[in-house]
């Protein structure tokens, strides 16, 4: 999947303005990442393409579709096609880690052979194969981490979408998890990350966007 | 391979420049098949997360079971009334007081008359001197009557219908009664029926009475499922949260919530009707003890089959209607942010 946006800001009702002027296209199997201080406006890209937010003025462009000519109707179907590791809405507490990984396959009316062998799948690419039947809160944050990004890609989405994905993890589970997102992004999805661990996108080695006060201030290979 | 499958295996394999238009439309497409089996999952799935909470949903369906019941058990009675009054029939008389200068002659060929029409079974002549021997036996005002100048009493007509008299006829005997009041020789009608006439109009009552109840406790029901089913949504903000988030339409996320009102109000339906059959034969015995003194063979009414699948019908269709309203609203207002 491939991202465009063309001078997009955001503007909230508040009178804060989010985004200002963005242009940046995300080519079909490119990885990235989005850092910036806190409240540069990270989620609220990410938060654009999943139009949970709508932008105040540009334009932004999914494989060439104006998402401003998308109406509520076609939100779901949209949403569908990216996976999301959010850090509010991560997981649910009252169900198995199968159930959680399972959410997306059911909501598309999957088969349910297919959702068992997909979810085994999803978990079996993040470490977490033989835990299906626990529930989360008895993991620890990592495989916690873990099985938000086993739901994000178990629908085999043609965009990862991760705010912030290593947040609580220490050095070498941050890595483990980025290493994840690396690997998915070798098998062809799209992938962009927000994060401020700078010195752990400074080994990833990828495309790096970042932002300050609603603006892109660069973009370019980290160095 | 399926259908679907196909679809979404040209979907993944499309190179990016095809229109996503068209991509949203077919991943977008459920199969009828599957579209039935995620209802009917859907369907067993609210109804096993009613039993997770059984005290609160207990309460539920009992409260909804008894306003349910009271109009039921109202619409019980009053069947039953008005079968043992439309059994209550007999032969009924419309007694025809002519004008007093008429003679006997007009009289008997107005009686003739009337005795050839297809609703009179018969005419009976009853002439002023049989009157007065009649009255004088009866009433015992034999002296008072001897010491009239004249016989003061008119002839009469008594015209029996050939319809007997019952809730059912009712109408089409005061028609016929109306009628005969035109006649020019008539002076005064009469049909032995007012206590029919006084029954049909409480039982009319009684019938407005239990629509009105029944309106008003629809409604307590629409509204008890309608606040259920708002707490409901509202204690599963997150996963409602999470499955906008992950692409489930609208419709998808409240399918649950409005198969709870379903079996909420069906439940509900089943334990009302159970209540019904249940007092129905508790009353059963005394009732018809009472009613046997006035009428022989009466059998007690309860709900019978085709009673009871509407008494379902309604109630599920009133359960799923209050989720509706409820879940349309706030699942609107839980969004993403």
């Amino acid at each position: 999947m491939e991202i465009e946006f063309q001078r997009v800001g955001k503007k909230y009702d508040s009178g804060q303005e989010a985004l200002s002027q963005v242009n940046f296209h995300l080519r079909q199997g490119e990885m990235a990442f989005l850092t910036g201080h806190s409240g540069a406006g990270k989620s609220t890209l990410m938060k654009l393409i999943m139009m949970i937010e709508r932008q105040s003025y540009g334009q932004i462009l999914v494989d060439g579709v104006d998402l401003r000519t998308l109406g509520p109707k076609s939100i779901p179907a949209h949403r569908r096609r990216v996976g999301v590791v959010f850090q509010n809405h991560q997981l649910l507490f009252d169900r198995s880690v199968f159930d959680n990984v399972a959410l997306p396959l059911q909501v598309s009316g999957a088969d349910p052979m297919q959702i068992g062998k997909r979810v085994r799948a999803a978990l079996d690419k993040v470490g977490l194969l033989g835990k299906e039947k626990f529930n989360p809160m008895a993991l620890s944050g990592g495989e916690q981490q873990r099985i938000g990004i086993a739901r994000a890609v178990v629908n085999k989405p043609q965009l990862l979408l991760a705010d912030e994905p290593t947040g609580n993890l220490d050095p070498r589970l941050s890595a483990e998890i980025m290493n994840l997102f690396q690997e998915f992004n070798r098998v062809g999805v799209t992938v962009m990350v927000a994060s401020h661990d700078l010195a752990l996108i400074a080994r990833m080695r990828h495309r790096v966007l970042t932002l300050n006060q609603g603006r892109i201030v660069n973009d370019g290979g980290f160095n | 391979m399926s259908p679907k499958q196909n679809r979404r295996g040209a979907t993944r394999q499309a190179a990016p420049s095809v229109s996503t238009q068209s991509k949203l439309a077919s991943a977008k497409g459920f199969s009828f098949a599957q579209y039935f089996r995620l209802h009917q999952q859907t369907m067993l799935e609210s109804l096993i997360r009613l039993f997770g909470y059984p005290l609160a949903s207990i309460m539920t369906v009992v409260v909804i079971s008894i306003s349910l019941s009271l109009p039921g058990g109202l619409f019980v009675m009053l069947k039953n009334v008005e079968r043992v009054t439309d059994q209550w029939e007999r032969q009924s008389v419309i007694s025809l007081y002519l004008f007093s200068n008429l003679d006997d002659t007009e009289a008997l060929s107005l009686s003739h008359q009337l005795s050839t029409r297809s609703d009179i079974r018969s005419v009976e002549y009853i002439s002023k001197e049989e009157g007065l021997r009649y009255f004088e036996q009866s009433s015992g005002y034999e002296e008072i009557l001897s010491a009239l100048p004249e016989n003061p009493l008119p002839i009469v007509l008594k015209v029996i219908p050939t319809a007997p008299v019952s809730l059912a006829t009712l109408q089409s005997l005061t028609d016929l009664k109306e009628d005969l009041a035109e006649l020019a020789q008539v002076e005064y009608v009469e049909l032995d029926a007012q206590w029919l006439q006084r029954l049909a109009t409480i039982l009319n009552f009684g019938q407005r009475f239990v629509y009105a109840l029944s309106a008003l406790l629809i409604a307590a029901v629409l509204l008890i499922v309608g606040n259920t089913i708002r707490m409901a949504v509202e204690s599963r903000r997150e996963e409602v949260l999470v499955m906008k988030l992950v692409g489930a339409t609208d419709a998808y996320i409240r399918r649950p919530f409005l198969y709870m009102g379903f079996w909420f109000g069906t439940l509900g339906g089943l334990l009302a009707c159970m209540m019904i059959l249940l007092l129905s034969w508790w009353v059963s015995t005394p009732a018809v003890r009472l009613i046997e003194l006035y009428h022989s063979g009466f059998e007690l009414q309860t709900f019978n089959a085709s009673e009871v699948v509407l008494c379902l019908t309604i109630s599920a269709i009133v359960g799923t209607s209050g989720a509706w309203i409820a879940v349309s609203r706030h699942i609107a207002d839980i969004e993403l942010q």
